[in-house]
């Protein structure tokens, strides 16, 4: 196991829009050339406008992700109200900072809509825990080249969520096919104010 | 216990990583290979005037970028051949024939590979647009459209999205128009240009016809 | 028998030194760089070329000579200007000089152009790290012919190309955007400016380049042939000297 990153194989997207937030991932789970799974994934969601997705060693995502959800829970029964996307960023940032020497091999994307204001988020941060937010997109994963090389060709300002969720998926899509570790599926999530819509991509499957 | 070890001496190399991209598309009847212009190594850029392609014909380019010293051999070796080739049957050399002729160049060093990253532009022989694209150790292909070099990976996807219409239903296949294929080369190299530090500076645009090979020269961002 | 470094021959030019010749010695090459010149500096003028290089041959971290030249009057039309080690550009030096009396002895009143030294000698060095045993040397050429400036660089492996400023080592990352900076701003400036231009960033590089030196050469290649002149003196501005606290 050279790297851990590329052990599994998985690739995360988060893009804003106009009023609205997507993020997207590709489902397989491998083990470095060999599919185990097609539908695996890798986002979960914290509450009903916050989403967290991992790239990295599976086995290390399903650790960090229910590490979150508990201090989270622990926070909103503590709060009484749900946590602001910015706030939840810092809580993961702390908990990966808190492995500094002894690291979890997972890098987040974070989306979500601020609970109050309805602003849309997105961040990511590196495995110890250095974030990184943006106003545009957001990419890791095994392909992240590709997924760079699409989403800045691809991405404007204000897309309204019809066309932020196509531009999300032709952008996870087309790099995920140019990268034998990541792809066989994909998901995406668009959250507006009002609802959150989940697809499923019918993508290719070699 | 190996409390002491002899000191490691860093291990020279014989090569350097130049950067570049280079990316070529073909039409019906045309086709279109575009370079940046920016030469560097590490985090120096050593030239912002550096185009990688190089025109060895009426209608064939080559674009050629990596190692700039196995670059420039490589082409000095090419064009070697190509005056062989004059001499001997009185005639250019047809794409093909360059093409395989630059795959067996390429072989000849399998075992101490020419560090290069190549793509040959050009008309076949019956006048359509043509684009070969090659390994650093000759492996190659004929194809419709190819990005090379450091900033390959990020043009690629692209590519196969815009012009290959890949992962798009319902969408017919129109054939490709020459300001089509200049407008998206321009766009994807500025896409690059973000993010790829060994890509910037310019972009060389030779457009392949039967009339010859018109250049266009678009400004990146220079940082 | 010389195991580690390298081994003296009595044919320097190597023109013998082939398979035959060498199965029973050890091979020699150069592994590190001996005695080293710092960064040379290059630009073109208006209506010629300049290029300039202290005068510190450096033995590791010791100033060993102090009154080097690493500026080669190659003909009346060219000059190289080299770093690196400098043992390397010495033997440069006798292959130009081979190059010129071959081919003085055609009397034909032809010689060789900028760009034909410079392309000749970008072979040389792409030969050499073709047969792992490069010379370790950065070579800044100059040269003025058809009445138009010829600038360009070769190091080691084999990689060249032409700028109107060049700058080799640790000029690379100080004196090239002075210079760079300075050509955009006036692309045509007189042969005073670019005297003044290249003083500045020798300066700049005597305070920062820990292997730079405060002597150096200025070869200036224009219509009337070449003419190098020095070595010259930096006083640079040392009154800051008088804030730093802390180290005595």
């Amino acid at each position: 196991m050279a790297n851990p990153f590329e052990y599994n194989g998985s690739a995360v997207v988060g893009m804003i829009g106009s009023g609205c937030v997507a993020i997207a991932a590709d489902r397989r789970l491998g083990i470095q050339g060999q599919t185990i799974a097609t539908t695996f994934d890798k986002i979960y969601p914290m509450n009903e406008s916050l989403y967290i997705g991992f790239y990295g060693l599976a086995t290390d995502a399903l650790t960090v992700s229910s590490r979150l959800k508990y201090q989270l829970n622990l926070y909103q029964l503590r709060e009484n109200r749900q946590i602001k996307p910015k706030a939840f960023m810092h809580m993961t940032s702390n908990l990966l900072y808190s492995k500094r020497f002894g690291y979890y091999f997972v890098e987040p994307v974070i989306a979500g809509l601020d609970p109050v204001t309805k602003d849309p988020y997105i961040a990511t941060m590196d495995l110890i825990g250095c974030p990184m937010e943006t106003k545009d997109f957001v990419v890791v994963g095994t392909c992240s080249e590709q997924l760079y090389g699409m989403c800045e060709s691809l991405w404007k300002p204000d897309l309204e969520p019809e066309d932020l969720f196509e531009t999300i998926s032709q952008a996870l899509m087309n790099a995920v096919d140019r990268d034998a570790l990541s792809g066989w599926g994909a998901i995406v999530h668009v959250i507006e104010k009002d609802k959150v819509t989940t697809r499923t991509l019918k993508a290719r499957m070699d | 216990m190996e409390d002491y070890r002899a000191p490691v001496e860093v291990q020279w190399s014989p090569y350097s990583w130049n950067g570049g991209t280079v990316l070529a598309v073909s039409g019906e009847d045309f086709s279109v290979i575009a370079s940046d212009t920016r030469l560097s190594e590490g985090f120096q850029i050593y030239s912002r005037d550096f185009p990688k392609t190089y025109q060895l014909g009426d209608n064939v380019v080559l674009g050629s970028c990596g190692f700039q010293g196995d670059v420039t051999t490589l082409n000095k070796v090419i064009e070697a051949q190509l005056k062989i080739y004059d001499h001997i049957y009185q005639k250019k050399m047809s794409c093909e024939s360059l093409a395989q002729l630059l795959s067996t160049i390429l072989y000849t060093r399998r075992f101490f590979p020419y560090y290069t990253y190549n793509i040959l532009a050009g008309l076949d022989s019956k006048g359509k647009g043509c684009v070969f694209s090659f390994d650093p150790i000759g492996s190659y292909e004929r194809e419709v459209y190819r990005a090379g070099g450091s900033a390959s990976s990020m043009l690629q996807p692209l590519l196969d999205n815009q012009i290959g219409l890949l992962n798009q239903t319902g969408v017919e296949k129109k054939p490709l128009s020459v300001e089509k294929a200049v407008q998206l080369v321009t766009d994807v190299f500025t896409s690059a240009a973000e993010r790829d530090i060994y890509t910037g500076d310019g972009i060389r645009i030779n457009i392949i016809s039967a009339d010859g090979v018109d250049i266009k020269e678009v400004p990146l961002r220079r940082d | 028998m010389a195991t580690d470094g390298f081994y003296l021959t009595s044919d320097p030019l190597g023109a013998k030194c082939d398979k035959k010749e060498t199965t029973n010695m050890a091979i020699g090459r150069t592994l590190r760089p001996i005695v080293t010149g710092s960064s040379v500096l290059g630009i073109t003028f208006s209506d010629g070329v300049m290029l300039a290089a202290d005068t510190l041959g450096s033995y590791g971290s010791l100033a060993r000579y102090r009154d080097l030249s690493r500026l080669l009057k190659v003909n009346d039309t060219t000059v190289a200007a080299g770093s690196g080690d400098y043992a390397d550009f010495q033997y440069i030096a006798r292959l130009f000089e081979s190059l010129n009396i071959e081919s003085d002895s055609y009397c034909d009143g032809h010689s060789y152009t900028p760009r034909s030294f410079y392309s000749w000698l970008t072979r040389v060095m792409y030969n050499r790290r073709t047969k792992i045993n490069p010379l370790w040397n950065t070579v800044i050429m100059g040269g003025y012919h058809d009445n138009k400036p010829f600038l360009g660089v070769v190091n080691s492996l084999g990689v060249s190309f032409e700028a109107p400023t060049l700058a080799t080592g640790f000029g690379g990352y100080i004196a090239q955007p002075l210079m760079r900076d300075a050509y955009e701003k006036n692309p045509s400036m007189s042969k005073e400016e670019a005297q003044k231009l290249l003083e500045k960033c020798m300066t700049v590089l005597y305070y920062r380049d820990a292997r730079s030196w405060n002597k150096y050469e200025i070869a200036t290649i224009t219509t009337d042939g070449v003419t190098i002149t020095g070595p010259m003196k930096l006083e640079g501005n040392w009154e800051v000297a008088n804030y730093v606290r802390g180290y005595d």
